[in-house]
C-alpha cells in the first residue's frame, strides 16, 4: 500500500465517520433543539468570569429595598447631586441625550436588605442643563476635595464631550471588602 | 348735591393741569462704586457677586460672574475683582473655554479677560483661588480630575503656567510669593514661586493628619502669620512657614471631649472665619454624627485663638451654612442660613443687626 492510498483511506474514514455521526445526531435531536443548545452555550461563554471586575458583576444580583427616587435609598449614602431616577434615567442609566462620565467618585454603602456593604460608583450624567430634581446631599465616608476619589463636593463630568452636570446614577461595583 | 357735582367736575379738569406742570425727568448718568469702605463684603450667589455695605445693609452694585466659577477674589491695591469663569459655546454644552475675568471697582464691569487652561474647578470654594503675597499672581485650583494650580499674572494680564500638584488641592498663599496646598497623604506641600510666578522649589511638611481617620477640612483659615486648619472632628492646627520649611503644630480643639460626648461637630459650607487682628475664630456647629460635616450649624461657636478657649455660643432657629467675619476693629459677622437668608450680627456682642434680602448665598468674600 503506497502513501497515496493510505491518505485516501484516511480521508474516506473521516468523511464516513462524520456523516454517520451527523445522521445519528439528526435522528436523536430536532434542529430547534440543536440551535437552542448552541445558543445557550454561546450565551454562557459570554458570561464566563474572565476578569476580576467581570467576576464581581457575575455575582448574584443585589437584593433591593427602598425608593430609588428618595435620597434615603441605600445606594445614595454618599451621593451629593441630583438623582437621575427623577430625571428620565434609571439607577444605572442616564436620561435621554446625557453622556455618562467614565470617571467617578466611589462610596461604600450598607444595603439593609442583605446587611452587606457595597462599593457604589457614582457616575455623573453630563452635557445637559442641571436637572435639579431630587437633590440629595449625603456624605457618608465623604472626604475633602483634595482627596477627590471620595469627595462628593466635585462635579464629576470628566472625560465627557461636555462637562456640564445633569444628574447622577449609582452603580454597584461589588461587595466591599470592609472598612473604608 | 348740585354744588358738590360742580366742584368735583372742576377738580377733575384741574388735576391734569397740575400734573402737566411737573417737569419730565431724564435718566441720569450711571452711578459708580466708591472704594470699598469698612465692613463691605461680596455675596457670591448664583451667577453674580452682590457688593454690600454690611454696616448699612445697602447694596453697592453687582459683578456678573459665569454660572460655573470657583469664586471671586478682590485685589484692594489694584481695585479689581477676579473671577475664574467657565463658558460653554452653546450655553450648557459645546466647547469649553476658561477665562479669568477682571472687573474694575468703579463700574464693576469686565475690563480684561485672560485665557487659562480649561481645567478650573467648577464649584465655588474660597480656597479654590488665592492671591500671592506680591498681589500680582493669582492661583486657581484645577481638577480634571488630575490636580494642578494655574498661575495668572494679573498685572501683565497673562497666564504664567500650570503647576502640577498630584494628590493636593486648594491655594493657601503664604509669604515670599509661595503657597501651600493640602494633600491627601496627610501633609501640606509648599510651592515656591519666583517674582515671575514660576515654580522654583517645592517641599512637604511632615504628615500631621490621616485623611481616612479624621481629615482636615477643605476650609482653611488665614491667620496673621500663617493658616489655621481644623479636622472634621474639631482638632485645630496652626501652620507657619519659614524659608523652605512648613511647620504644623496642634493647637486648641474646637470640640472638647465633653462636646464630643454631646455629639457636637463642625459643619456647613463655608463654615468658619477668622478675625486675624483680634484672633477670633467663628465656626458653625451642630449635633449629629460622623460624616455630618456639611450639616448646617444650629450654633456658632466663637474662640479666642490665642487663649484657645471658647468665649461665645450663638444659637440660631434656622441653621447656618455660611459665615464671614469682617476684618474691621468693630467687626460684623455675616451669616447665611440654610433657607437662603443673609443676616448681619455684631461679631463681638453677637447681637442681630439686620437681615439682607437677596438670593441664597454660595459664599461671602470680605473686602
Amino acid at each position: 500500500m503506497n502513501t497515496k492510498n493510505i491518505v485516501d483511506k484516511t480521508y474516506y474514514w473521516i468523511d464516513h465517520t462524520a456523516k454517520e455521526q451527523t445522521l445519528r445526531l439528526a435522528r436523536m435531536i430536532s434542529r430547534r433543539n440543536f440551535l437552542s443548545r448552541l445558543g445557550a452555550m454561546l450565551a454562557g461563554a459570554a458570561t464566563l468570569p474572565l476578569l476580576p471586575v467581570a467576576r464581581s458583576f457575575a455575582q448574584e444580583s443585589v437584593q433591593e429595598i427602598g425608593d430609588d427616587q428618595s435620597c434615603e435609598y441605600w445606594r445614595y449614602c454618599a451621593l451629593g447631586g441630583t438623582l437621575c431616577t427623577c430625571c428620565g434615567g434609571t439607577i444605572t442609566s442616564c436620561p435621554p441625550g446625557a453622556e455618562v462620565s467614565p470617571i467617578t467618585w466611589v462610596g461604600t454603602c450598607h444595603n439593609p436588605a442583605d446587611d452587606r456593604d457595597y462599593l457604589i460608583s457614582y457616575n455623573d450624567c453630563c452635557g445637559k442643563s442641571a436637572c435639579a430634581r431630587c437633590s440629595c446631599h449625603n456624605t457618608e465616608r465623604d472626604r475633602p476635595v483634595y482627596f477627590p476619589s471620595n469627595s462628593s463636593s466635585i462635579l464629576w463630568c470628566f472625560g465627557t464631550e461636555t462637562r456640564t452636570y445633569h444628574c447622577t446614577v449609582a452603580v454597584v461595583l461589588g461587595e466591599a471588602a470592609g472598612g473604608d | 348735591m348740585r354744588v358738590i357735582t360742580k366742584t368735583l367736575l372742576c377738580l377733575a379738569f384741574a388735576l391734569p393741569v397740575a400734573h402737566a406742570q411737573i417737569k419730565p425727568q431724564t435718566i441720569g448718568s450711571n452711578e459708580t462704586m466708591s472704594d470699598p469702605g469698612p465692613n463691605w463684603f461680596v455675596v457670591h450667589a448664583g451667577d453674580a457677586g452682590y457688593v454690600f455695605d454690611a454696616t448699612t445693609g445697602e447694596m453697592q452694585g453687582l459683578i456678573s460672574i459665569a454660572n460655573q466659577s470657583p469664586g471671586v477674589r478682590a485685589n484692594m491695591e489694584r481695585k479689581e475683582f477676579y473671577s475664574p469663569s467657565v463658558f460653554w459655546s452653546r450655553g450648557t454644552w459645546g466647547e469649553r473655554t476658561d477665562r479669568l475675568i477682571v472687573h474694575d471697582f468703579e463700574n464693576l464691569s469686565p475690563v480684561a479677560e485672560i485665557e487659562i487652561p480649561p481645567k478650573a474647578t467648577l464649584l465655588g470654594f474660597r480656597a479654590y483661588t488665592g492671591m500671592m503675597s506680591d498681589g500680582r499672581h493669582l492661583g486657581i485650583n484645577n481638577l480634571t480630575p488630575a490636580q494642578s494650580i494655574s498661575i495668572v499674572d494679573v498685572q501683565d494680564r497673562e497666564f504664567v503656567g500650570e503647576i502640577s500638584t498630584p494628590g493636593c488641592s486648594l491655594v493657601l498663599p503664604v509669604e515670599n510669593n509661595d503657597f501651600l496646598t493640602i494633600c491627601g497623604d496627610g501633609t501640606l506641600m509648599m510651592i515656591d514661586l519666583d517674582k515671575n510666578g514660576q515654580e522654583t522649589n517645592r517641599v512637604r511638611s511632615d504628615k500631621f493628619f490621616d485623611v481616612m481617620e479624621d481629615p482636615i477640612y477643605d476650609r482653611p483659615q488665614r491667620t496673621t502669620d500663617g493658616w489655621f486648619l481644623f479636622t472634621h472632628g474639631g482638632k485645630g492646627f496652626n501652620v507657619t512657614t519659614s524659608g523652605n520649611s512648613v511647620s504644623t503644630s496642634s493647637t486648641f480643639d474646637i470640640v472638647s471631649e465633653d462636646d464630643a460626648a454631646d455629639g457636637w461637630w463642625p459643619g456647613g459650607r463655608e463654615l468658619a472665619s477668622v478675625h486675624k487682628g483680634l484672633e477670633l475664630l467663628y465656626v458653625t456647629m451642630h449635633q449629629g454624627g460622623q460624616y455630618s460635616h456639611h450639616e448646617p450649624g444650629t450654633e456658632i461657636w466663637v474662640f479666642n485663638m490665642a487663649a484657645g478657649i471658647r468665649i461665645g455660643r450663638i444659637e440660631f432657629e434656622t441653621p447656618v451654612a455660611h459665615l464671614l467675619v469682617t476684618q474691621e476693629d468693630e467687626p460684623l459677622l455675616i451669616i447665611g442660613d440654610e433657607e437662603g437668608g443673609t443676616h448681619v450680627y455684631d461679631a463681638l456682642t453677637f447681637t442681630h443687626e439686620r437681615t439682607i434680602v437677596m438670593p441664597s448665598a454660595r459664599m461671602y468674600i470680605d473686602l
